[in-house]
């Protein structure tokens, strides 16, 4: 495999992804590994054109089961290898949108584009995509049978974990984010239900809908992007100019949320301006003093000096997140800066102390996990980015979680 | 004091024969049943019935003109080596032995090892002979608090080594024994056979029926084919045996049965520090990042409090467009070919890919 003259990738103990074998990481990854027999082979077959025959290799490979969920956007099966029905691939098959007429939705061109070029144990893997008729996209993706990171931060009654446990999670999500920001790709989406846990117990950041690599400094982006409570405050005040900074935020809310076991930055409803002031309590008032140039942003919304809350204080923050120790809040803390200018790096977050602190990280296979993750992968990977996570269709949508939330918030 | 400079301690003094001891003086010659104990604190050597008789009753002490120990009775007991400095020094090193057990596999060289055993050599030695003993001991003790955890498991090693080794000979002690016993029963039964074909020779001679000669033939090629199943049929048991032998070896240690040569389980090899980054670094291998690119273009957008507010990082900026201008290089298709990767072609399709990929993605962004 050549080296992509980027990054040269120096891997010594990268533990391996469940069912499927990394040789190395890779930024870009062969999609359709067809060889010349196999098109020969082909050529007899009543398809006329290559591209429809090498798609049609290609399908032949799997082998689709059950349908494990299905939603608006996507639906979800489980499937198999033809050859091998014990090598277990998840297949999200991306529906057609009728009144949408450029082909493709962004978000599954998105997905594919992404999924395809980053290859790490913490990023869901794309092994990947054909086409079936009516023109929709099957993506053939990791088989993770674990549930996500939501389900075991809800199980409040059943699941258990410590600081150890905590701190492996986060480590496995902030390589992941890292190997993102590393390869130049913003997620964009990142919430506990968007990270799925492997057989191995290994958790892996999945769905890449919102996704979009880092942008030229001419061109701006879209504010409007990340679940609103895992938003952070420059993309509240419509930044179209923002880095790797506004996913660390992101990161800071899941590690919140692991320990508190509820959402960190949470209002109802989860309006703009609401959730501005749930930033502003939490957090602190973002001003000229503590963020330069906060008042040029185009959705600056100005705060009377009697409304200004002051950063909150390492005390402040102690009380709350006392279960990761010191070093843990104050790595939280660096997360949660106001100023993005100021917020830790991935790397750097990689590099604090808090990492190699005692307690040793929980080794995978020690770490808590929950039955019945199958229907939940296909739960999660149905959904459209941004969505929040819908605990019953129909009459009570959305519902569900927000009264849950209400009755948590204290 | 260094061993090696001192000259060996002046030999014990001989003992009467006959065990006359100053406590009671009564001897062997007199009463052949008496026997003679001794206690490991002063080694003075008295019969039983002293023993009984001044001990009964709790600590005392000893007897002997000029020994001031307190001695118990509990801790009497027979000499085993004729020589009472024979029998001090094996107790003496049998005590060292118990602390400093230290084995061989253990330690990183052979040399370190002998160094080792010199050191305790050292210590055992100037247990025996009275030499710094207050300071000897204490040294013995500081060692025995330090280090019990690893004398503990040490200990239970050898134990359980020692355990190993008796089953072990148990068992090869039953094998011999059954060996020898099938190949009795196989000189019988053969020598049976032999007799009885003899007396079926003599019988078909003696009804007369057909050529002695033949018949003597046929007999012996049928006490040769009977010798010849028995033969096979040992061979076959003692395979059976030896396979069993080995399958019952795989559960070593207090089940009974055990296998050669196995190296006593040690405990997992201390884990290396956690690396949060699971073993990754990115270097770049093409260029390096400088800190300013003056651009006039670039310039203008830097003091843009647009960019500065929004947390746009231009350090990412230059690295991707670094990363971006010399994406391609590095992939030498003649190598990969020869290499014999099959999917060399596609993956330097998907690097040129890459290469030009962020272009495309910006159009479908602003949303």
């Amino acid at each position: 495999m050549a080296l992509s003259p980027a990054a040269t990738m120096v891997t010594d103990s990268v533990t391996k992804a469940g069912t499927v074998k990394l040789s190395a990481f890779s930024t870009q990854k062969p999609l359709e590994k067809t060889s010349a027999a196999t098109i020969k082979s082909l050529e007899s077959a009543p398809l006329v054109n290559l591209a429809d025959q090498l798609n049609d290799a290609e399908r032949r490979k799997y082998v689709k089961g059950k349908k494990l969920g299905s939603g608006q956007y996507a639906d979800v099966f489980s499937a198999h290898l033809s050859t091998n029905p014990s090598t277990l691939y998840a297949i999200k098959k991306i529906k057609v949108i009728e009144d949408f007429k450029d082909g493709i939705t962004y978000d599954s061109l998105r997905e594919i584009r992404f999924l395809q070029e980053l290859r790490h144990p913490n990023i869901i893997l794309l092994h990947t995509v054909y086409s079936t008729k009516n023109q929709n996209l099957n993506l053939v993706l990791e088989y993770l049978p674990g549930g996500d990171l939501l389900q075991l931060i809800q199980d409040t009654g059943g699941t258990h974990y410590g600081m150890a446990d905590i701190k492996a999670w986060m480590a496995m999500l902030c390589r992941g984010v890292y190997w993102c920001h590393s390869n130049f790709v913003l997620h964009r989406d990142i919430k506990p239900n968007n990270l799925l846990i492997a057989a191995s117990g290994e958790i892996k950041l999945a769905d890449f809908g919102l996704a979009r690599s880092f942008a030229d400094p001419a061109q701006p982006m879209t504010y409007n992007t990340i679940t609103k409570w895992y938003r952070p405050p420059e993309l509240y005040y419509q930044a179209a100019h923002y880095g790797g900074a506004v996913d660390v935020w992101s990161v800071g809310c899941v590690f919140a949320e692991l320990v508190g076991r509820r959402v960190f930055l949470g209002a109802i409803p989860d309006t703009d301006v609401n959730m501005v002031g749930a930033i502003c309590n939490a957090v602190g008032t973002p001003t000229e003093d503590n963020w330069p140039g906060v008042s040029k942003l185009r959705g600056y919304i100005p705060v009377d000096a009697a409304d200004v809350k002051p950063v909150r204080g390492k005390e402040h923050w102690m009380q709350q997140f006392r279960a990761v120790g010191e070093l843990g809040v104050d790595l939280m803390m660096r997360m949660f800066a106001l100023d993005p200018n100021a917020r830790c790096g991935m790397e750097q977050a990689l590099r604090h102390p808090w990492w190699t602190a005692e307690p040793r990280p929980s080794r995978n296979e020690d770490l808590p996990r929950r039955g019945g993750g199958v229907r939940q992968m296909g739960e999660d990977l149905k959904r459209r980015g941004g969505e929040l996570p819908v605990e019953e269709e129909g009459r009570a949508d959305k519902v569900a979680r927000k009264l849950d939330f209400g009755a948590m918030k204290v | 004091m260094p061993r090696l400079t001192q000259a060996r301690a002046v030999p014990a003094p001989v003992e009467a024969p006959l065990g006359n001891k100053d406590v009671c003086k009564s001897q062997r010659y007199l009463n052949k049943s008496m026997r003679f104990l001794i206690n490991p604190e002063c080694y003075h050597k008295m019969c039983s019935a002293c023993v009984d008789r001044i001990f009964s009753f709790g600590p005392a002490r000893c007897p002997v003109a000029g020994c001031t120990r307190t001695l118990r009775k509990n801790k009497f007991r027979e000499q085993t080596f004729d020589d009472i400095r024979v029998e001090e020094e094996v107790d003496i090193r049998r005590r060292v032995a118990a602390v400093f057990n230290r084995r061989e596999e253990e330690f990183e060289t052979l040399l370190a090892y002998n160094d080792y055993l010199n050191d305790v050599e050292d210590i055992t030695y100037n247990l025996i002979n009275k030499v710094d003993v207050v300071a000897t001991n204490a040294k013995l003790e500081a060692y025995r608090t330090a280090n019990s955890q690893s004398i503990d498991a040490n200990k239970s090693i050898a134990s359980r080594e020692a355990q190993d080794h008796a089953a072990q000979q148990v068992a090869e002690k039953d094998q011999a024994r059954m060996r020898r016993e099938a190949a009795r029963r196989e000189d019988e039964e053969e020598r049976r056979a032999l007799v009885e074909g003899r007396q079926d020779v003599l019988n078909k001679l003696a009804h007369g029926g057909g050529d002695a000669e033949e018949i003597a033939k046929e007999s012996h090629k049928v006490t040769l084919k009977k010798r010849l199943d028995r033969r096979a049929a040992a061979e076959r048991q003692r395979q059976l045996q030896s396979t069993e032998a080995t399958t019952n070896g795989e559960s070593n240690g207090l089940s009974g049965v055990l296998i050669k040569g196995l190296k006593t389980k040690k405990d997992d090899e201390p884990e290396a520090p956690f690396d949060p980054f699971g073993g990754l670094t990115i270097e770049l291998s093409y260029t390096t990042v400088q800190d300013h690119y003056d651009w006039d273009w670039l310039n203008v957008q830097r003091k843009d409090v647009q960019y500065t507010a929004g947390g746009y990082d231009f350090q990412e900026f230059h690295s991707r467009a670094l990363c971006e201008a010399f994406s391609g290089l590095g992939v030498f298709i003649g190598e990969e070919m020869a290499a014999g990767d099959g999917s060399s072609d596609i993956t330097t399709a998907a690097a040129a890919g890459a290469a030009t990929g962020s272009k495309d993605t910006a159009m479908y962004d602003a949303l």
